[in-house]
């Protein structure tokens, strides 16, 4: 007999400032990946927007970075928006974030296998990330060692590059992504589609278009709101990325969680 | 509406010229990129202070072009008029779909300048005179064959393409030099490029196009949307998603009529080219 697939969701943390058709399409191309593995079915999507403490500049209300990325999923049957991370007072680190839907799935799980002697494997929580999201585990005082080793260690990670070399160099370079490299991901995307968020407020606090980047609601949903401005892009100018902060009061206690 | 086509003029006083941008090729299928590059080459026209961007055309190439894995014209159509659905400006076409022969682009451009030229002086009678009228204005075309098309009504059409069209200017047999000077000449070109690739290095290194150079329209894609319709024909044929790379619409009519498989892929798989065909006297046996 066949084994069971591991039932897998995917978990995508960032500023979705705005949600962009590329973040999307990151999605379907892990779960076709995860898919031709033969080990996971992916069952669900799950788009989790960083809160308004994070810091970083140009980051419009969570409020409405959510209701832009609940627009956008209005489409998807697999993929939806999470705004716990966004609620929190404080930033949340990415460990917590996925400890809190971890457990969320578990607790699903169990209720619906119930009492059964069930032979089904436990669903997984992976984090599903783009290709320069490895290299800033280097970034000083942006990651806890033991938050990085529980990351990649208990949960796992999903890597989207477009054929750089960059996402496998960061694991060879770091004894702690080799060690765990067998629940490191590559997928590859083929097509060229580097819409970046960046790119598209640029082109709007331009007036330019931003039509076949994003779905129209979300780009009605920009202009009814006014949203990325002049202005609004100096919002948390010269602030400092809060989990720096954060993480230099408290000092690293590795493995001691 | 032929009201949008009236001469509009500028804050400044000088008159702005109305343009009509025309996309040929296969749409096969037609992607986001597809609607993109209108959406770029306007910016980049209104920008100027010159050009008022009135219309866009798609002009699915018919069958006749013999491209491997070209599925029929009729289906192409119809995916292109749900992309274009969500657009208040661009809208397909289906007069070069419907020729019986493979139609050079050159006379593609001309069909549609001509229509426009058309609408313009507000022909809209009985087919008879329109018939009529529409040779004068025929006969007038060929006669300022020479000169800029924007000498009628403040009116120009420009083919609008990527950086491979302007490139396979250069591929022998599969342009007319005359097509090329016309349509580049007497129209103009809108040309999107990735920032990686350099265009007039192109220009430099062709005669034809360096004269020519104040009618191409360069225009710098920043962000990289490299969606060929290659590609997404290869993830439909492998069951792999191409969600959010074309528009939903296309993608359930795609499924609902089954349209690209290994078997459509192998579609004019050994046949020549019908531009090559043309300008070479090739067979396609």
């Amino acid at each position: 007999m066949a084994a069971r697939r591991v039932p897998l969701v995917l978990l995508a943390c960032g500023s979705f400032n705005p949600i962009t058709n590329q973040h999307m399409r990151l999605f379907e191309l892990a779960r076709d990946h995860m898919h031709s593995t033969g080990q996971y079915q992916v069952v669900g999507g799950i788009v989790s927007p960083v809160s308004d403490s994070y810091g970083k500049q140009g980051l419009v209300l969570a409020k409405h970075r959510v209701a832009m990325a609940e627009l956008a999923l209005q489409s998807s049957n697999w993929v939806t928006v999470d705004e716990w991370e966004s609620q929190q007072p404080d930033w949340t680190e990415t460990v917590v974030t996925m400890r809190y839907h971890y457990g969320r799935i578990l607790k699903e799980y169990e209720r619906s296998v119930g009492m059964h002697n069930n032979s089904n494997p436990s669903p997984q929580l992976k984090l599903l990330c783009g290709a320069d999201f490895l290299d800033t585990f280097k970034i000083p005082g942006l990651w806890r060692d033991d938050h990085v080793e529980e990351l990649v260690g208990h949960f796992g990670l999903v890597c989207v590059s477009r054929g750089e070399l960059q996402p496998e160099r960061a694991v060879h370079e770091s004894d702690l992504l080799s060690y765990h490299r067998h629940n490191i991901f590559h997928v590859r995307e083929w097509v060229k589609n580097e819409t970046s968020a960046t790119e598209v407020r640029r082109a709007l606090r331009r007036g330019l278009s931003v039509k076949y980047l994003l779905p129209d609601s979300v780009i009605e949903y920009i202009h009814r709101h006014n949203l990325y401005t002049e202005d609004s892009e100096m919002r948390n100018k010269s602030a400092v990325l809060r989990p720096l902060v954060k993480q230099a009061q408290e000092p690293v206690k590795s493995l001691d969680d | 509406s032929i009201d949008k086509l009236k001469l509009a003029t500028s804050m400044e006083g000088h008159s702005i010229t109305k343009v009509v941008l025309l996309a040929c090729g296969s749409f096969n299928p037609i992607t986001n990129m597809h609607m993109r590059m209108f959406e770029l080459a306007r910016d980049h026209l209104e920008d100027t202070g010159q050009y008022k961007v009135v219309r866009g055309i798609i002009s699915p190439v018919g069958d006749a072009y013999k491209k491997k894995g070209l599925i029929e014209a009729c289906h192409r159509l119809e995916m292109t008029r749900l992309a274009t659905e969500s657009s208040d400006w661009v809208m397909v076409d289906s007069w070069e779909s419907l020729q019986p022969e493979w139609v050079e682009t050159a006379k593609v451009v001309r069909h549609h300048y001509e229509e426009l030229l058309a609408a313009e002086q507000n022909i809209d009678d009985v087919d008879t005179i329109k018939y009529a009228k529409k040779r004068r204005i025929e006969e007038n075309y060929h006669k300022h064959r020479g000169k800029s098309s924007r000498d009628h009504n403040g009116l120009q059409l420009m083919l609008l393409c990527g950086a491979d069209v302007l490139e396979s200017f250069g591929i022998p047999n599969m342009w007319k030099q005359e097509d090329i000077a016309e349509i580049v000449g007497r129209h103009g070109l809108v040309c999107i490029t990735r920032s990686n690739s350099d265009p007039y290095k192109f220009i430099h290194q062709s005669d034809l196009l360096w004269k020519y150079r104040k009618n191409i329209h360069i225009v710098r894609e920043w962000v990289t949307n490299d969606i060929s319709a290659t590609h997404v024909r290869r993830s439909l044929r492998r069951g792999q998603s191409v969600r959010y790379l074309l528009p939903d619409s296309v993608i359930h009519y795609i499924k609902e009529h089954d349209l690209y498989s290994s078997e459509s892929e192998q579609k004019n798989a050994d046949v020549v080219l019908a531009p090559l065909q043309r300008y070479t006297g090739a067979s396609s046996s």
